[in-house]
C-alpha cells in the first residue's frame, strides 16, 4: 500500500476480443502491490470476470501486457506454469474436484506439480483444513458438503500451493445466503495474514471493511479506482453513483 | 439390545402387497395375470422338461474340450491350466483387496451381499458343472482346486491385505497387463516353450482371448481417439472424424473380410501374420471407433470449470487430463463403454463367418459332425448360456466398479 512495496500485478492497457468480436476489455490497467486487498465491482458483462481470468491466463488477451510476480504473461507455457503456481484462483462454482476426497483436493497439485512428499503435504493440508473451519470433513467427498463448506475448502485448496496471490471470481455469488458469511471470515482472516487479494465480489460490507481499494468496472474499462471510504460515501463518477444507486 | 424382529416382515408384507397391487389390481389385471403367468410357466415348464428329459447332452459331454479349447494340442494343455490358475490366483487377491480398502469416507461389511452371492455361484458351479459335462474325477478336482484357490485367496487378501505392504497392493494394477502378457506366451509359445499356431486355439480360448485383446487396446485407443476429436489442432481433429467416420459406417462383418484381405500391406510385417491376428486388429479398430464416441460423451459431460480449476492450480494439460478430467469422463462413460465391450464379445460370433474356430464356429463344426446331426437345440442353448454368464459377469463387474467410483451413492 505504500508507493515503495513491490508490485504484484501490472496490467497495462489489456484488451481483448471474444472470437464472435465482443470487445471484452478496452484498455484496462491496473496495479497490485504485495498485501493489497482490491475488490473489483460491476454490472454483469463489464468484464471483470473476464479482466482477473487473464491474470493467471485462464483467457487470452490481444493486446496490452501483464505481469503478474514479475514474470510477464506470454504464449511461453513454462511463464504461465510458473504464474499459475504462485497465483491461487477461487471459482464461484467451487470447482472441486469431485472424484477425489477433501484431503486428496488439497494436496493433488503439491504432490503432482511441485513433487512434494505425500506425508508433508497431507500435514500441512490437515493444517489448512484446519484453519478454515473443517478439518473433521478431510476424509469425505466434495457431494457430501454444504456450498459453504466447498468454497472453504477451494479455498484451503489454493492455500496449499502456497501461492503469492489469491484471485477470487464472485467466491460468494453461488451461495445460500447464510453460507456467505463463513467464507467472508476465511477470506478476511487472509487478508489480515497480509495475502495479496483480488476479489471480483458484490459484497459491500467485505469491500468497505476488508479493501485497500475498490475498483468498478463498466463496458470492459475501469470507470473508478478509490479507496472503499471515497468510494462508498463520495464517488467522482457518475456511472458510480449509478452503480451504487442501484445495489445498496 | 436387539432391533424389534417386525421390521423385515413388515417389509415383506409391503412387498408381498405392491405386487398384489401390481397383478391383481383390478378384475381385468387379474385376468391378464393370470393367463400371462400360466403361459409362462407351461412354456418354462416345458424348456426344463426337455432339457432334463429329451434332450441328448451327450453333443456337450463329448465334445467338451472341443468347446473349451478349439483343437489346441493336448500335450500343451498343461501350459492354458497354468494360466487359468494364475488368473484365479489374480482375480481372487485383486477382489479381496478391494474389499480389504473400502473407500475412503466409509466403513461397511467386509463382504457385501453380492460377493456372497457370487461366491456362492461360483461353488455350486465348481461342484456341478464338471460332473454335469462327466468330466473324469482328475477335471472335476481341477476344477473344485482352481475356484477354491480363487475363493482362498480373496478370503485371505479381504482379511489381511491391509496389512500388508502397500507397495504390493499397489503392484496388483501393474501385474494384471503382465500376467496379460504372459498369458499370451503360455498360449502361444515362445520363451522356450513349443509354438502353438494360431489356427489350432479354438473355442472359448479363441472368443476369450480375441475379446480381451480387443477390449484391452481398443481402450486406450478410444481415449486417445476421443480427446483427438476434441483437440484445437485441425489434424489430429479430421484424422480422428475421418477414422471414426470410416469404421462406423461400415458393417463388421465387411471390416472383418476387409481386413482379412488389405491388413496384411496396412500393418508393418509380424504384426497380423495369420487370419487370426488380422481379425483381432480388425476387433481392436472397431471397439476403438465406438468406445471413441462414448468417451467423448463423458469428456462433454465433464464441467469446463474442472479443467480450469486443474489448470490454475498448476497442472499441465496431461496432468490435468489424467488427474482431474479423464477419471470423471470415464466413469460418466464406463456404461456405454460396457455396454460396447459386451456387444463386442458377442461380435467375436462373426469370427465364425470368416473361417475361425471361435465358440460358435466349433459348435457348427461339431453339429455338421454326422454323429450328432440334430443337436442344434443343445448345443444352441449351451452357448448361448456360456455367453449369457460371461456377459453377466461384464456387466455385473461394471456395476461395482461405477458404484465403487461414484463419489454420490452408496457402496456396493
Amino acid at each position: 500500500m505504500t508507493a515503495t512495496s513491490q508490485l504484484m500485478i501490472e496490467a497495462r492497457g489489456v484488451q481483448k476480443w471474444y472470437p464472435n468480436g465482443f470487445h471484452a476489455l478496452r484498455g484496462v490497467d491496473l496495479c497490485v502491490s504485495k498485501g493489497e486487498v482490491v475488490v473489483i465491482m460491476g454490472p454483469s458483462g463489464s468484464g471483470k470476470s473476464t479482466f482477473i481470468r487473464t491474470f493467471n491466463a485462464l483467457e487470452e488477451f490481444q493486446e496490452g501486457s501483464i505481469s503478474v510476480d514479475g514474470i510477464a504473461l506470454s504464449n511461453d507455457l513454462r511463464n504461465i506454469d510458473a504464474i499459475r503456481c504462485d497465483t491461487g484462483m477461487v471459482f464461484q462454482q467451487f470447482n472441486l474436484f469431485p472424484h477425489l476426497t477433501v484431503l486428496e483436493n488439497l494436496t493433488l497439485a503439491p504432490v503432482v506439480v511441485r513433487k512434494r512428499r505425500r506425508g508433508d503435504v497431507e500435514a500441512q493440508a490437515m493444517a489448512l483444513l484446519e484453519r478454515v473451519g473443517i478439518a473433521e470433513q478431510a476424509r469425505k467427498y466434495p457431494g457430501q458438503l454444504s456450498g459453504g463448506q466447498q468454497q472453504r475448502v477451494a479455498i484451503a485448496r489454493s492455500l496449499c500451493m502456497e501461492p503469492r496471490i489469491l484471485l477470487f471470481d464472485e467466491p460468494t455469488s453461488a451461495l445460500d445466503p447464510e453460507m456467505v458469511g463463513e467464507v467472508l471470515e476465511v477470506m478476511r482472516d487472509l487478508a489480515a495474514d497480509g495475502m495479496t487479494m483480488v476479489v471480483v465480489t458484490h459484497e459491500m460490507g467485505f469491500a468497505r471493511e476488508v479493501a485497500h481499494r475498490v475498483v468498478l468496472m463498466s463496458e470492459g474499462q475501469i470507470v473508478e479506482e478509490a479507496p472503499p471510504t471515497v468510494f462508498f460515501t463520495n464517488p467522482r463518477h457518475e456511472r458510480s453513483r449509478q452503480f451504487l444507486a442501484q445495489i445498496l | 439390545m436387539r432391533p424389534a424382529r417386525a421390521a423385515p416382515g413388515s417389509i415383506q408384507r409391503s412387498w408381498a402387497h405392491a405386487l398384489r397391487q401390481e397383478l391383481f389390481g383390478s378384475p381385468a389385471d387379474s385376468l391378464i395375470s393370470v393367463l400371462l403367468i400360466s403361459t409362462i410357466i407351461a412354456a418354462a415348464f416345458s424348456l426344463v422338461r426337455w432339457a432334463l428329459g429329451q434332450a441328448q447332452w451327450a453333443v456337450i459331454q463329448a465334445n467338451t474340450t472341443l468347446f473349451a479349447v478349439g483343437r489346441y494340442p493336448v500335450q500343451q494343455q498343461w501350459r492354458l491350466w497354468l494360466l487359468l490358475v494364475l488368473v484365479a490366483a489374480l482375480s481372487g487377491l485383486s477382489w479381496g483387496l478391494l474389499r480389504a480398502y473400502p473407500r475412503a469416507d466409509r466403513s461397511g461389511q467386509l463382504w457385501p451381499f453380492n460377493d456372497r452371492l457370487a461366491v456362492g455361484l461360483l461353488g455350486f458351479l465348481a461342484a456341478w458343472l464338471p460332473a454335469a459335462l462327466a468330466l473324469g474325477f482328475p477335471l472335476q478336482w481341477r476344477w473344485c482346486g482352481i475356484t477354491a484357490l480363487l475363493v482362498a485367496m480373496r478370503w485371505l487378501a479381504g482379511h489381511w491385505g491391509r496389512s500388508w505392504p502397500p507397495g504390493l497392493v499397489k503392484l496388483i494394477p501393474v501385474i494384471w497387463p503382465l500376467l496379460y502378457l504372459f498369458g499370451m506366451v503360455l498360449i502361444a509359445g515362445g520363451l522356450g516353450l513349443p509354438r502353438v499356431s494360431p489356427s489350432e486355439w479354438g473355442g472359448l480360448l479363441l472368443t476369450l482371448l480375441m475379446a480381451s485383446f480387443a477390449i484391452l487396446l481398443s481402450f486406450p485407443i478410444g481415449v486417445v481417439v476421443a480427446l483427438g476429436r476434441r483437440s484445437q489442432l485441425p489434424l489430429l481433429r479430421w484424422s480422428s472424424v475421418l477414422y471414426i467416420e470410416f469404421i462406423r459406417g461400415a458393417p463388421l462383418i465387411t471390416l472383418l473380410f476387409l481386413g482379412q484381405n488389405i491388413l496384411g500391406y496396412m500393418l508393418p510385417g509380424g504384426w497380423a501374420p495369420d487370419r487370426v491376428w488380422r481379425a483381432a486388429w480388425v476387433l481392436t479398430f472397431f471397439c476403438g471407433a465406438y468406445l471413441a464416441e462414448a468417451v467423448r460423451a463423458g469428456l462433454s459431460a465433464v464441467p469446463p470449470g474442472q479443467l480450469e480449476a486443474a489448470r490454475s492450480l498448476g497442472l499441465t494439460m496431461p496432468q490435468a487430463l489424467q488427474r482431474v478430467v479423464l477419471p470423471q469422463a470415464l466413469r460418466i462413460a464406463l456404461p456405454a463403454a460396457v455396454g460396447q465391450f459386451i456387444s463386442l464379445l458377442q461380435d467375436t460370433t462373426l469370427l465364425s463367418l470368416i473361417g475361425l474356430l471361435d465358440l460358435l464356429g466349433t459348435a457348427r463344426t461339431v453339429m455338421a459332425n454326422p454323429e450328432f446331426l440334430g443337436k442344434n437345440a443343445e448345443v444352441y442353448l449351451t452357448l448361448a448360456v456360456l455367453f449369457w454368464c460371461c456377459c453377466a459377469a461384464l456387466g455385473l463387474g461394471s456395476r461395482a466398479l461405477e458404484r465403487r467410483l461414484d463419489p454420490t451413492h452408496s457402496p456396493a
